[in-house]
């Protein structure tokens, strides 16, 4: 039979066929799974921006995150533009700005936590990035993230800036990491534009 | 069927060390390079190909007699991109953090050399259980050539070991290397390597 002219493609398809069912069936079976972590990961970034709420959940298992997240965190409504809000009884305690762009390798995916005073920076959390491990994958580290803790948005062109190490610092600026000089170029573009687009989507005040 | 010892034995010396993929066939440097710069992430990718070479040498040896010469290539690809697959979901579904950590390398496992080199070379003349040493065997031996390489790119480029500070070379007194953990850090590394082991190599056959 493995002479005749079609048995190489009807070899071919069986194969392709067993081994593609047993694919698609382990997806399936794996795929609610990966859902959910790649949820609980943006979860728990949104969490980590709001210092009082991160605290709780440091350390928390996946399902406690998630209950945090539900019962702190609204999604994007008509008040809060385009972020999600932390709300304790209805009255909004901060702002969760999600900001995206291209990093040095591939798209960073960002939180960026403001205050209900809508100027000052309550945090910073990466929940997607494939920088450099060791450079531009520090901005995930609690080290370079807690420098935008009580930063304020600056008036001036830029709201946030990233400096060349050792340079001095202001109310609104941070430190890059050393080596990683397109990481942090590209981030500090990443953070002003989504700052800015979100600040458009914010209904205008009444006065 | 089963592997006799001296099989094993004989698969073994020369996956380690006769005809170790790395420093003597010098296949697979895509991966040698790119995901030897934190030895966790080496750890996991070797697991990983080991895993794949192991099972996808056993898998096209099982068909082999049922295989048509000329579609052999397609359902060696095949057999492989099932493996890889399989370690990829499994990495998203349950250790997200290193799926994220190794990017894109686990799936491009499936255009390792080494891989497709063993399906070829033992997996399609060999009974299942013989492939199945030798490609284990085969991706032992560029596993610890992969993480000798990332021992010494992690603790000259950053001053950890498994992420663990190491003395000295985590303190301000070891400006750190940081082009260890870039690309080109890798490449001086390997060369280092493959030059060792071939001068180690070449002075043992000299004396036989």
């Amino acid at each position: 039979m493995i002479e005749k002219k079609w048995y190489p493609i009807f070899f071919m398809f069986v194969v392709t066929a067993i081994f593609s069912s047993f694919v698609i069936g382990f997806t399936q079976t794996t795929l609610s799974r990966v859902k959910a972590n790649e949820k609980l990961i943006f979860e728990k970034a949104v969490l980590a921006v709001f210092p009082e709420l991160y605290n709780s959940v440091k350390n928390a298992s996946g399902i406690e995150t998630h209950n945090a997240f539900v019962k702190n965190i609204k999604e994007p409504d008509e008040q809060t533009g385009s972020a999600y809000s932390y709300r304790i009884d209805n009255k909004v305690k901060g702002y969760a700005v999600t900001v995206k762009g291209e990093g040095f390798w591939a798209p960073i995916k960002a939180i960026i936590g403001v205050d209900a005073d809508k100027k000052t920076v309550m945090g910073f959390a990466v929940y997607q990035q494939s920088e450099t491990p060791g450079l531009g994958a520090e901005i995930s580290k609690p080290e370079f993230r807690k420098q935008f803790e009580n930063k304020l948005l600056s008036k001036d062109a830029q709201f946030l800036t990233i400096k060349r190490p050792g340079s001095p610092l202001n109310e609104s600026s941070v430190h890059a990491i050393t080596g990683a000089t397109q990481t942090s170029v590209r981030l500090e573009k990443i953070i002003n534009d989504g700052l800015k687009k979100w600040q458009e989507s914010m209904p205008k005040e009444t006065k | 069927m089963a592997a006799t010892n001296l099989q094993v034995k004989k698969f073994a010396a020369e996956g380690l060390w006769g005809n170790n993929p790395i420093f003597r066939q010098v296949l697979g440097l895509c991966s040698t390079l790119a995901v030897t710069n934190l030895v966790l992430n080496t750890l996991v990718m070797c697991g990983a190909l080991v895993f794949t070479v192991a099972c996808s040498s056993a898998t096209v040896s099982a068909l082999r007699n049922y295989t048509p010469r000329n579609v052999r290539m397609m359902v060696e690809t095949l057999i492989i991109a099932v493996y890889v697959i399989i370690v990829d979901i499994l990495l998203k579904a349950y250790w997200p953090q290193m799926s994220s950590n190794l990017g894109p390398y686990v799936g491009l496992i499936i255009t390792n050399c080494i891989v497709m080199g063993r399906c070829e070379a033992c997996g399609i003349s060999n009974p299942p259980v013989g492939a199945f040493v030798d490609g284990f065997f085969n991706g032992l031996g560029y596993c610890y050539i992969l993480i000798i390489i990332a021992t010494f790119r992690e603790i000259l480029g950053m001053g950890t070991f498994l992420g663990f500070a190491v003395p000295y070379f985590s303190t301000p007194y070891w400006d750190k290397w940081i082009m260890m953990v870039m690309p080109p850090g890798a490449f001086f590394m390997l060369g280092l390597v493959v030059w060792f082991f071939r001068t180690i190599q070449i002075e043992k056959e000299k004396r036989k």
